[in-house]
């Protein structure tokens, strides 16, 4: 019976409610179908309703055949999603790290650190681009420091595959680093002391009681962080090998520079095909946390 | 926690900052002027032509604005030409650089000002070598050369021809980069100069139309010229993605030869950002090609008046010396209407002729093919 009463209480559970909550959503969700899901069904539309040899237009899946029989565009792809996994995974391992210490540390150096750790969100990503030439680039920062103390030259990662990562890791630290320190927030100081009151170990107590209960926050900061690098343009556009290109560069150089904006469009509806999965992540995610 | 929330609201806030639109109004005496050329043109224009024209034109100001590429120049093209259907606003006035042929119908469709018919004074210095149409007005030039660092390549070696600089580039493996063909015309006209090389050196044989009966056999030997260095490039066949980026490379000493754009060059060794040592050098067989950059003056701008006169005053003697000192481009007008002594100076540098490769069809299937067949360093003995 009491819990009947405390329903009762509870906001939202009123019998004759005004469409308040409705209306309240009601911009964003008009927002979202004017803005995203339009373009995303015009975008797939007119991809696989092409113009014929005649004037009429006819269903044709031509453009995606090409997409996927043609091993340069593969080859983008792969190294897309290549890029996606290994930023992804350095991401978690450097990120977690500093978040602990961010939960836990007290004391000035924390600040600077998270000072530190929050900075890279304030650098454009075109200066950071011309910043990591100079200092990764050939005959760079680095390569003067190495030979000042007479070490050889660094294979420069500029050109290669590795420069992206390597910007698009810095980039993406402050995002990753505060969605963790959020999720750290629900681990209480009572549930440590408590573990380590039976005798539980430094490891122990991450692995049985903190790891479990950020898990969540680690898969939406992996699920954002792999949805702006899978798209990313800037980084790849200017630190990244000319072939393969990322799917972000490959798509503008399509659209801009061959000129061909239904392929262009095929290219991008691919590249959406693969963000929805990791933003289906997020949203499992996150019901199942709002689940009672 | 505090510390926490306040670098979260601070995050939100900047973001929230950035997003806030901003409304734009053309006025009245204020010349709205658009660029998709490299940094040292706008320098050139903030430091050099607006101050000179707002000086002899009181009331009249220049906004310089910097439309990034080319591409963002049309898309500013493309909205005057929506604005000319409605009567409304196009908010532009002026292009620094622009093909009136872009987008297509703007001629048919009134949107360019004739600039032989619009009564300007000095249209008939115009070099006649560099007209290309009546509804763009030439005022700078520039060719692609090589730069090099006269500290690792004695002058007097410095490769004159193709083929020697082929033998070169194998010679010295990791010495030379160029920059994707899409990215910038330095690369981009090195890979013209290379296509040129593979059809019998004849600029004569390409044009804007024949790349239909002329494309599928013209292109592949070039690829097959450039595939063949590709292994001798900086770091085994990396391309730059950029005129900036190759010069930057230069300038760090990670390479010793560049193509590149000779105003650019000259004003980053003007500027230290390409030391005294660095050497230039054209090849002699056949030039690597460069053109003309061309002005437009909208007819539907507000301040149409205003930038027909600060067209007309581009081509005066002392802002196409100007051209000459400040920016190490070629003068748009003939020689005679540069200074005396200019003339006399530059004599050895001034070509009679550049190549200038056609654009349409052919940069499409420049910009695919070059990614397709050269960018991935696949060996095609392999």
């Amino acid at each position: 019976m009491t819990t009947t009463t405390a329903s009762n209480d509870t906001v939202g559970t009123r019998k004759s409610r005004w469409p308040v909550g409705l209306l309240l959503v009601a911009a964003p969700v008009f927002l979202v179908c004017w803005m995203i899901i339009w373009p995303i069904l015009s975008a797939i539309w007119r991809t696989v309703w092409l113009p014929g040899d005649g004037a009429g237009h006819s269903f044709s899946l031509a453009t995606y055949r090409f997409f996927f029989s043609d091993q340069y565009s593969l080859n983008n792809l792969s190294v897309t999603l290549w890029t996606t996994g290994v930023c992804a995974l350095l991401l978690v391992l450097i990120c977690v790290p500093i978040a602990l210490y961010l939960r836990f540390a007290k004391g000035r150096l924390a600040a600077y650190v998270q000072g530190l750790a929050i900075f890279p969100m304030f650098v454009p990503s075109i200066i950071l681009s011309y910043a990591i030439i100079r200092v990764l680039g050939p005959n760079g920062t680095v390569d003067l420091l190495l030979n000042a103390v007479g070490l050889p030259k660094i294979r420069s990662p500029y050109l290669t595959p590795w420069g992206p990562v390597i910007g698009l890791v810095w980039d993406n630290i402050p995002l990753t680093v505060l969605i963790l320190l959020a999720g750290l927030a629900s681990v209480s100081n009572q549930s440590i002391e408590a573990a380590r009151d039976v005798g539980a170990r430094p490891l122990a107590v991450l692995w049985h009681i903190i790891l479990p209960r950020i898990s969540n926050s680690i898969l939406v900061a992996v699920s954002f962080t792999v949805l702006g690098i899978f798209s990313s343009f800037t980084l790849p556009y200017v630190l990244g090998p000319a072939a393969p290109e990322m799917m972000g560069p490959f798509m503008q150089r399509t659209f801009r520079d061959v000129n061909d904006p239904t392929m262009a469009i095929t290219q991008a509806v691919v590249t959406f095909a693969f963000c929805i999965v990791f933003g289906l992540f997020y949203v499992r995610s996150v019901a199942k946390n709002r689940a009672p | 926690m505090k510390r926490r929330a306040f670098m979260l609201s601070v995050g939100g806030t900047a973001a929230g900052m950035v997003l806030l639109p901003r409304a734009v109004f053309a006025e009245a005496g204020r010349i709205d002027w658009y660029t998709s050329s490299d940094q040292n043109i706008l320098d050139f224009w903030t430091n050099v032509v607006k101050p000179k024209f707002e000086a002899a034109n009181p009331g009249v100001t220049i906004n310089l604005v910097d439309a990034g590429d080319g591409p963002g120049n049309i898309a500013i093209g493309e909205r005057a030409l929506a604005a000319l259907s409605s009567n409304a606003d196009p908010q532009a006035d002026y292009f620094e650089s622009y093909d009136p042929l872009l987008p297509s119908g703007a001629i048919e469709a009134g949107l360019f000002v004739n600039m032989k018919e619009a009564g300007l004074s000095n249209w008939s210095k115009i070099n006649p070598l560099a007209i290309e149409s009546d509804y763009s007005m030439p005022y700078r030039g520039s060719q692609v050369l090589l730069a090099y660092d006269t500290t690792k390549l004695n002058p007097a070696n410095a490769p004159k021809t193709w083929p020697e600089l082929v033998a070169w580039i194998k010679a010295n493996p990791g010495q030379f980069i160029y920059n994707r063909p899409n990215k910038g015309g330095s690369g981009g006209n090195f890979v013209r100069r290379a296509i040129y090389e593979a059809n019998g050196k004849d600029p004569a044989v390409f044009n804007t139309t024949n790349f239909g009966e002329l494309g599928e056999k013209a292109l592949p030997p070039a690829w097959e010229i450039l595939n063949d260095i590709a292994p001798s490039l900086f770091d085994n066949g990396a391309y730059t993605s950029g005129n900036t980026q190759s010069i930057q490379l230069l300038g760090q000493s990670a390479v010793t030869m560049i193509p590149a754009w000779s105003d650019q060059a000259l004003s980053a060794i003007d500027q230290g950002v390409l030391p005294e040592t660095t050497g230039l050098v054209q090849l002699q067989d056949l030039a690597l090609p460069g053109g003309f950059s061309r002005s437009v003056v909208l007819s539907n701008g507000v301040n149409r008046d205003a930038a027909l006169k600060l067209a007309d005053f581009i081509l005066t003697e002392e802002i196409q010396s100007a051209v000459l000192t400040e920016l190490g481009g070629f003068p748009g007008v003939s020689w005679d209407y540069v200074s005396a002594d200019l003339r006399e100076k530059f004599k050895d540098v001034i070509p009679e002729t550049i190549p200038n490769f056609p654009g349409g069809d052919w940069e499409k299937a420049i910009n695919e093919g070059w990614y397709r067949n050269v960018a991935p360093n696949v060996d095609p003995n392999s």
